[in-house]
């Protein structure tokens, strides 16, 4: 299998305190230099808390936002700098509100004939079988090309946002947390589509989402995103099931599960470090528990752990723990 | 706080910089020569020329404005020939009377209008609220310079209340009363569309504030209803109607100059349209730079209410 | 159109439209009425009186025939105050749409210019702008198009920044679509309608400033008179004969007046938030209209809902948003109401103390029992006292729920002087002591910060201590959770659990989420279309649940630790509360509907000893009910 997307060194840093001309004052770092590989047909789970990096990271991928610095490369060519249109064409991507991301005054025909004209050139009537095809895979109602976003529900608006993207003919689907608006019964729903179009179409998938058991639930391999970095990154059963940052175990241990009692999970009532002002060495070293002089002195990398399993810290936890 | 107020001030230097240069090259747009307009057409081109000359107008664009710039730093705005007399003193004298009328003016609109705004919202769609925007209504629709005049007509001519015109009696001492009587009629006209127009703007501020889910919360904290409206509604309801407040001063200082016209008021608004109509430019410049910045100097103490406010600002 | 049908509906619009029509139309037809020659002096018929012969409404001090200039100026007017409204609206929005869209540096420099204009009182700048170009009426168009300008500018710009943030903006370059196409095909359409409202809104303010640089001398000069120029000339008679001035300023004045009238209308009709309603404000408790008989209290509980209504009335729909709810809770206790979004369950916790937004909420029936006494109905002071005194909300977004302006410490402070007679500093040393409960760490600084100066977590654990202030004997928390990170939802559960059992509180907890209602509350009710489809201890229900819904939607959740699967869905979709079936809500969507479930109304019975369910044929037999 080959690498469908390789990421070498991305990061985002936003500049903060603008000025109308000259360099801004400071930097505030969303994205801190990552490398990962998707492979083809595989889905990628991103998991963070609101904060983390996730989405600043999906919008470089798609290319709406230019990265900083490294390169992210497409079935072995690199794709730097290039404009949305042709970053259209291999990776496309599915927003979190499916509402606001289809233009209110649009019907669903002109949305969806948008990609088709303008990344692929066709004409009136292959647009229009094109879209009866996409249409049928996605189970929606042809009759419902004639009408406006606000008639749809959430469920069905998202699925109207994946036909999108399937249009484009893109091979590789950036799904920014797809499920978050929308109520579990229907989640489910679109959860299931995306699985099934994947088999039929032959995709690549990165799932991002804050909610650690749908991402099990749809990924093959999970990355933990902590305030910009990847801290561990492995198959999906062993990830959430056998921790080996002590960030993932907290993760893990917080999400509400039937049948376990309810415990804080942190003794310390700590949150988030500032962004404007990051600390020194690891980031996560003032929650954790098994903190030491050396998590304060560097930033630990992402290192092997076991099978197949990374993880960035200088001291993780073992099957054991 | 006090840092905030030198930032604040030092903004407005490129502001200031910014509409000098605006009205500079306005007035450096006039066609024909200022030298023909103040000697009159039967003027020999040799006197044209040296009046020209002593203007400084023979000199390229830009040379021009910074004499223009550096004098008007100096406090050297020119001499308006018109009125022979230096433009600052004369604009001095008069901006004094126009910010009499426009200051009491927009006291009474700001205070009435803010009051009506939010007793409209807190009754919305009752009689107050209908009787309200009835009234809003009318004052926005009137041209003020009608409603000076037809309150001359009622309230001087055939009531007798107050005096026709003017800011003193010709006759007779020049005292407080005497000021607040000549000051009453043109204030009030002055004030209704200003009045109107912010009364409109704290109506739907409030109602957008009220339907915030912070005023549920105070109301679920059992906060007492006036209270809710006052202390909570009307306090996050400032936040944008200050701004507004500031603009409208800006309109009050306009509609200034057609109510100085209508009440014979010896104000700058009277004298900038006079001085138009006998093409006396540089007294029209002078008093456009000296008007503009005091009203930008306003708006910075707008801000500096503004942040005084609202701690999401940060100082 | 649908535009035209809601414009028509307004009545003062309507009469707005009628006055102008006819305006417009006369000012249309008035070159070929038979009219005297506008421009035609007669001293000798000067200042001739209203409705006197051979002119209707009489001359003016150089003896033309007022009615003629009349209509001329009207002309005249509405023809510069129109253009001058498309020139500033067409020229400012363009470069509010440009700023905008392209954001960055075209926009700081763009807008830096725009704000200079606006530094000038406007007047300042037409008087400049006139001043060049000479008195004229063309001139005057210009310079009051040119002071407009900015104001459009700056409102489009601010419109367009919302726009172009907008997903859709993204999608569409996602699709290829190049920036000058996007402008034209995804943000102007959108942008439109803002600039119509802001066209019809100073439509006629344009028209007043044309007619006062004319009035000045220095719009349109003689012979030629439009409205303001008649008032000027007008003026010098304005005391001997009033009616050369009443004449133009009444026209100038209804004029106006007909297009604000309008341009409200038009406002309103492409607003829509007007439309849903949304724009009126809350009264202090939501409405209450009970036909039916009020029902008695029963049972033990410290708060009880018996057939609860809710019902939201947006124009002629009629939401039942709650239909009929029965609920209880003990001294501490802890009542879990699960959902999803659109069931009724934050409209229930709502109408409890009457805080359902209203207009539209009305509560149309039921009761709700506190300690035996109805509060639906309740006068507003009963009301006001129990609220955060005896029962209290903690709600969901906890930045949105305080308010921004006041610190943490002045609102917990008001929420304690609202029940209490304390002095301020006892109030102060009572908040930061509620601060350190609720696990603030350096209560006493924090209680200086403003909202936005502290983490979600933090402002949530603001909003627990606020219920907390008087010691309530009930909390409702409408989802105050949904909002926060999953890390700190743990901790926010934690601290209620410790405080429920320290303190003996009865809550009522809202949420969507099964493993919340797992970890914190005793009993649970399933709430599905505005009604509970089932109640019960918690445990029960969630490893035996009883109705077909309950188990399909606890099927849907994933949960940490099963891994990768397919999960199972429920087809289709809640239905919508203004158009409920006869019968089960759930049937359209269950696999064993039959035709009993849509036949007639399904009872909430008793199912085993602690448990209820509305439903008649339940997923488990009864036996295994307290499974």
């Amino acid at each position: 299998m080959s690498a469908a997307l390789k990421l070498t060194d991305l990061s985002k840093t936003f500049p903060v305190g603008k000025r109308l001309f000259g360099a801004p004052k400071a930097g505030v770092k969303a994205v801190q230099p990552l490398s990962l590989t998707v492979e083809q047909g595989e889905t990628l789970g991103i998991v963070g808390e609101s904060g983390c990096g996730k989405s600043t990271l999906a919008r470089m991928l798609v290319g709406l936002l230019p990265p900083t610095t490294g390169q992210i490369e497409i079935d072995g060519a690199p794709l730097d700098n290039a404009d949305p249109a042709t970053f259209g064409q291999k990776i496309q991507y599915v927003f979190q509100d499916p509402i606001s991301s289809l233009n209110p005054r649009k019907t669903i025909r002109q949305i969806m004939d948008a990609p088709l004209r303008h990344l692929h050139g066709m004409d009136a009537k292959a647009r229009t079988a094109r879209i009866a095809e996409i249409f049928a895979a996605v189970n929606l109602r042809e009759e419902f090309l004639d009408r406006y976003p606000h008639e749809f529900s959430g469920g069905q608006a998202q699925r109207i946002g994946i036909a999108r993207a399937l249009a484009a003919d893109a091979r590789i689907l950036i799904l920014d947390e797809p499920v978050s608006a929308l109520d579990v019964s229907v989640q489910a729903q679109v959860l299931n589509l995306l699985a099934d179009l994947k088999q039929k179409f032959g995709l690549t998938y990165i799932f991002i989402s804050h909610d650690l058991a749908v991402v099990e639930a749809v990924s093959d391999r999970v990355a933990v995103l902590y305030f910009g970095s990847v801290v561990e990154v492995g198959p999906a059963d062993q990830v959430f099931a056998a921790p080996r940052h002590p960030y993932t175990r907290l993760l893990a241990d917080s999400a509400p599960v039937v049948g376990r009692a309810l415990a804080a999970p942190e003794a310390k009532e700590t949150e988030l470090p500032d962004p404007l002002n990051p600390p020194e060495g690891c980031a996560f070293r003032a929650r954790c528990p098994r903190a030491t002089e050396v998590c304060a002195g560097a930033v630990p990398s992402l290192e092997v752990q076991s099978d197949s399993v990374s993880a960035a810290c200088f001291h993780p936890l073992a099957d054991t723990d | 706080m006090t840092g905030y107020i030198v930032k604040r001030l030092i903004s407005a230097v490129p502001v200031l910089l910014g509409i000098s240069v605006i009205v500079f090259l306005i007035m450096a747009m006039i066609p024909g020569d200022p030298a023909t307009a103040i000697l009159g057409s039967y003027a020999t081109p040799e006197n044209v020329e040296k009046l020209n000359r002593d203007l400084g107008l023979d000199k390229p664009l830009v040379q021009r404005y910074f004499i223009w710039l550096g004098n008007m730093l100096q406090g050297d705005f020119g001499r308006s020939f018109s009125l022979n007399r230096a433009v600052l003193d004369e604009v001095l004298e008069r901006f004094n009377a126009t910010l009499l009328l426009a200051g009491t003016s927009f006291v009474i609109c700001s205070i009435l209008g803010v009051a009506a705004g939010v007793v409209s919202a807190a009754r919305q769609y009752g009689l107050a609220d209908k009787a309200i925007t009835f009234a809003v209504l009318l004052g926005i629709s009137i041209p003020s310079f009608f409603l000076g005049m037809m309150m001359i007509l009622i309230f001087a001519v055939n009531l007798r209340w107050f005096p026709v015109s003017g800011m003193w009696p010709i006759y007779g001492a020049r005292d407080l009363s005497a000021l607040i009587s000549h000051l009453t009629l043109p204030a009030i006209a002055l004030a209704v569309v200003a009045t109107g127009v912010i009364a409109r703007l704290s109506r739907s501020a409030m109602l957008e504030v009220l339907r915030q889910d912070f005023i549920r919360t105070a109301r679920a904290k059992g906060v007492h209803e006036r209270s809710v409206i006052w202390r909570h509604g009307l306090r996050a309801a400032m936040v944008s109607i200050i701004p507004v407040l500031g603009i409208q001063a800006g309109f009050v200082l306009s509609g200034a100059v057609y109510i100085e016209m209508v009440f014979q008021w010896p104000g700058v608004g009277r004298m900038l349209v006079d001085a138009i109509l006998k093409r006396d430019i540089l007294l029209v410049q002078g008093g456009v730079v000296f008007v503009a910045a005091c009203y930008v100097l306003f708006n910075i103490a707008v801000d500096v209410a503004q942040s005084l406010l609202d701690p999401r600002i940060k100082a | 159109m649908s535009f035209l049908r809601l414009l028509s509906r307004n009545r003062l619009a309507l009469a707005g439209l009628i006055v102008m029509s006819v305006v417009v139309l006369l000012a249309l037809l008035t070159p070929i009425l038979p009219l005297p020659d506008p421009d035609v002096t007669n001293t000798a018929e000067r200042f001739k009186k209203p409705f006197s012969e051979r002119a209707l409404l009489g001359t003016d001090h150089l003896g033309r025939d007022l009615a003629s200039r009349l209509m001329w100026g009207t002309r005249l007017s509405l023809a510069v105050g129109f253009a001058a409204a498309v020139a500033a609206a067409t020229i400012g929005a363009a470069i509010g749409v440009i700023a905008g869209f392209y954001g960055g540096r075209v926009d700081n420099v763009i807008m830096r210019g725009v704000d200079m204009l606006m530094g000038f009182p406007y007047i300042l700048l037409a008087l400049a702008i006139v001043a060049a170009l000479g008195p004229g009426l063309l001139n005057a168009l210009i310079a009051v198009a040119a002071v407009n300008i900015p104001f459009f500018a700056r409102n489009i710009r601010g419109v367009t920044v919302g726009i172009a943030h907008k997903e859709f903006v993204d999608a569409a370059r996602l699709c290829g679509m190049s920036n000058a196409r996007i402008i034209i095909t995804e943000v102007v359409p959108n942008v439109v309608p803002v600039i119509v409202i802001a066209m019809s809104t100073t439509i006629g303010w344009m028209i007043l400033e044309t007619a006062g640089l004319s009035f000045l001398g220095l719009g349109s000069q003689p012979p030629q008179a439009d409205l303001g120029s008649m008032l000027g000339e007008a003026r010098s008679a304005l005391i001997t004969n009033p009616h050369t001035s009443v004449v133009p300023g009444a026209m100038i004045l209804v004029i106006v007046m007909a297009i604000n009238l309008l341009g409200d209308g038009v406002r309103d009709a492409l607003d829509p938030r007007l439309k849903s309603g949304a724009l009126s404000r809350p009264m202090p408790t939501t409405m209450v209209r009970r036909t039916d008989p009020v029902p008695q209290p029963e049972g033990d509980g410290i708060l009880s809902l018996r057939n609860l209504q809710t019902q939201f009335h947006v124009k002629d729909r009629i939401y039942k948003a709650v239909g009929g709810v029965d609920l209880s809770v003990r001294p501490g206790e802890c009542l879990g109401i699960i959902g999803e979004s659109g069931s009724g369950k934050s409209v229930t916790a709502l109408s409890i103390m009457g805080l359902v937004a209203s207009p539209p909420g009305v509560i149309t029936g039921g009761a709700v029992h506190y300690k035996g006494e109805d509060l639906i109905g309740a006068p507003y002071e009963t009301l006001r006292h129990l609220r955060g005194d005896r029962v209290a909300y903690i709600f969901q977004d906890p930045l949105a729920t305080l308010h921004p302006l006041y610190t943490v410490g002045a609102q917990l402070i008001e929420a304690i002087q609202s029940h209490h007679r304390t002095s301020t500093s006892e109030a102060r040393a009572r908040a930061i002591e509620l601060l350190k409960s609720v696990r603030i760490p350096n209560a006493e600084a924090r209680v200086d910060n403003y909202p936005h100066e502290m983490s979600g977590g933090m402002r949530q654990r603001v909003g627990i201590a606020m219920a907390l202030a008087n010691d309530p004997e009930v909390i409702i928390a409408d989802e105050p959770t949904t909002a926060l990170d999953v890390t700190v939802q743990a901790q926010i559960l934690a601290l209620l659990d410790d405080l429920r059992r320290e303190r003996g509180l009865a809550i009522i907890f809202i949420t969507h989420d099964f493993g919340v209602v797992a970890q914190l509350c005793d009993r649970v009710a399933v709430m599905y279309a505005g009604r509970i489809v089932e109640e019960g201890p918690t445990d029960a229900i969630l490893n035996a649940p009883a109705h077909p819904y309950t188990a399909r939607l606890m099927a849907c959740v994933p949960e940490l630790g099963q891994g990768r699967r397919q999960l199972a869905a429920i087809p289709g979709l809640p239905p919508v509360v203004d158009k409920l079936p006869a019968g089960c809500a759930f049937a359209d969507r269950c696999p064993k509907a039959a035709s009993a479930c849509r036949s007639g109304d399904i009872d909430l019975g008793p199912f085993g000893p602690a448990r209820k369910i509305r439903c008649i044929d339940p997923e488990i037999p009864v036996q295994e009910a307290t499974a």
